[in-house]
């Protein structure tokens, strides 16, 4: 079929800028989309890795050994018996005041170790402590 | 850029012609009707809105006419054309509306005409009183016999474009019309491409940051080694964050009357014994604990508790 272009040049001039519209649309349409996709995969990446960094920075802590010998000194020597064997500790306190108890409490508490054991029984007036942590 | 194209002179007597491209084309004075008049008007659009009136009652009736107009020195000159008959005419000779681009008329090249050019072995074209006229060669002198050559030198400024009686009724829109709704979508398409040039700008700070971050902890670039990582220490917290809760939430049933007799922490449960003053000592322990969401016992024969819950 022979079609006379000619005779529809009006048309075609604005089906053709129509059309540059619609692919800019499509163009605007598909960045957006794929600048929303990308941005919550980075954004995800990114709080996934600041998780990381944060968990890492508190449970895999290097300085928790020195941090871990303060837990030994906290309370009187006689009263205490430590082992020590690569970052695994098993304490013994005996005869605690209240106070002392309190106090081994609160620092096991803010210590970054994987707590195995924390068996307090009250004897007497006083406290008896079995600790066993590793980290 | 026109200029380039051959130009053909189309006459009554022309014989019918086969095109491989398309052509500009030169009407002879048979294809169009030409007044001269020395107009006040400065500019041609107002000469052209005047134009009709000028040839009133010189044209056919009932034909539909468009004019050119264009100054010649301190005259105007108008040309009355009409587009049906002459894109008839130039379909009958073989010009289908595709193959003419520009159409002009033998006026405009009134230069050029310095001698007769015959059209046929009767007709030569002439100018007589600065005017390009159609005559018979018989009515030329000895000395005025036909001589000059047609060719693409003869392409003057400024030719119309035919719009054939088809292309009348195809087109729905006015060129203007067209031109003007192309701007719109051109310019719509243009706000488009700026707007989606604009986005990705939050992304670029957080790559920039996540960058940072790679570069700082390069162990963790892999995602395979940030997956083994996070789950390693996710599982850790999460366990330990429970003791430590429960111990915090058993210091807090600690009050006057309330003495902790034993607690047990261990890798997958917790357990603790309050000794209470009274029961109603005992009904506040209980109730805390309840809103703790821990399992309670009474221990018998006292008002002694048991509390506990798993990891």
């Amino acid at each position: 079929m022979n079609i006379n272009w000619k005779a529809y040049q009006n048309e075609l001039i604005t089906l053709l800028a129509f059309v540059v519209m619609l692919g800019a649309y499509a163009y605007k349409h598909s960045q957006v989309s794929t600048q929303a996709t990308q941005a919550q995969t980075v954004q995800q990446s990114l709080e996934e890795l600041k998780e990381v960094i944060a968990l890492k920075k508190i449970w895999g802590d290097k300085k928790t050994s020195k941090k871990m010998k303060k837990l030994k000194t906290l309370i009187p020597a006689s009263k205490v018996k430590w082992s020590e064997k690569s970052k695994k500790v098993t304490a013994s306190y005996k005869g605690l005041t209240a106070n002392e108890l309190n106090k081994l409490t609160t620092k096991i508490l803010n210590l970054p170790v994987e707590v195995r054991l924390l068996d307090i029984q009250k004897t007497g007036s006083s406290y008896d402590v079995e600790f066993k942590c590793k980290w | 850029m026109e200029k380039t194209k051959e130009l053909l002179l189309v006459h009554t007597s022309m014989e019918r012609v086969t095109l491989l491209e398309s052509v500009n084309v030169m009407l002879t004075p048979q294809f169009y009707t030409l007044k001269k008049e020395a107009l006040p008007v400065k500019y041609a659009y107002q000469a052209k809105k005047i134009a009709p009136s000028l040839f009133e009652g010189l044209l056919e009736e009932g034909s539909s006419y468009e004019y050119m107009v264009y100054k010649e020195e301190d005259t105007w000159v108008f040309i009355a054309f009409d587009t049906e008959k002459i894109t008839a005419f130039l379909e009958s000779k073989g010009l289908v509306g595709g193959k003419v681009a520009k159409v002009f008329f033998a006026q405009q090249a009134l230069d050029s005409f310095t001698a007769p050019l015959a059209l046929s072995d009767k007709e030569a074209l002439v100018v007589i009183d600065e005017t390009v006229v159609v005559v018979p060669q018989s009515a030329l002198s000895e000395d005025e016999q036909p001589s000059l050559v047609f060719g693409e030198d003869f392409t003057p400024k400024g030719g119309v474009t035919l719009k054939s009686k088809g292309m009348n009724h195809a087109s729905m829109i006015t060129q203007k019309q067209s031109w003007a709704l192309a701007a719109v979508f051109m310019l719509f398409a243009g706000l488009f491409l700026v707007e989606s040039s604009r986005y990705g700008g939050e992304t670029k700070e957080s790559e920039a940051q996540l960058q940072s971050l790679y570069e700082a902890y390069p162990a963790l670039q892999s995602s395979y080694a940030r997956k083994g990582i996070a789950d390693k220490y996710r599982s850790i917290d999460t366990a330990e964050r429970k003791k430590r809760d429960a111990i915090k939430a058993f210091s807090g049933m600690i009050f006057k009357g309330v003495t902790l007799t034993s607690l047990q922490v261990n890798e997958k449960s917790f357990k603790a014994q309050f000794a209470c003053a009274d029961a109603g000592v005992a009904k506040k322990v209980k109730d805390l604990a309840k809103k703790a969401q821990y399992k309670t016992a009474e221990v018998q024969g006292s008002s002694d508790l048991s509390i506990e819950g798993t990891l």
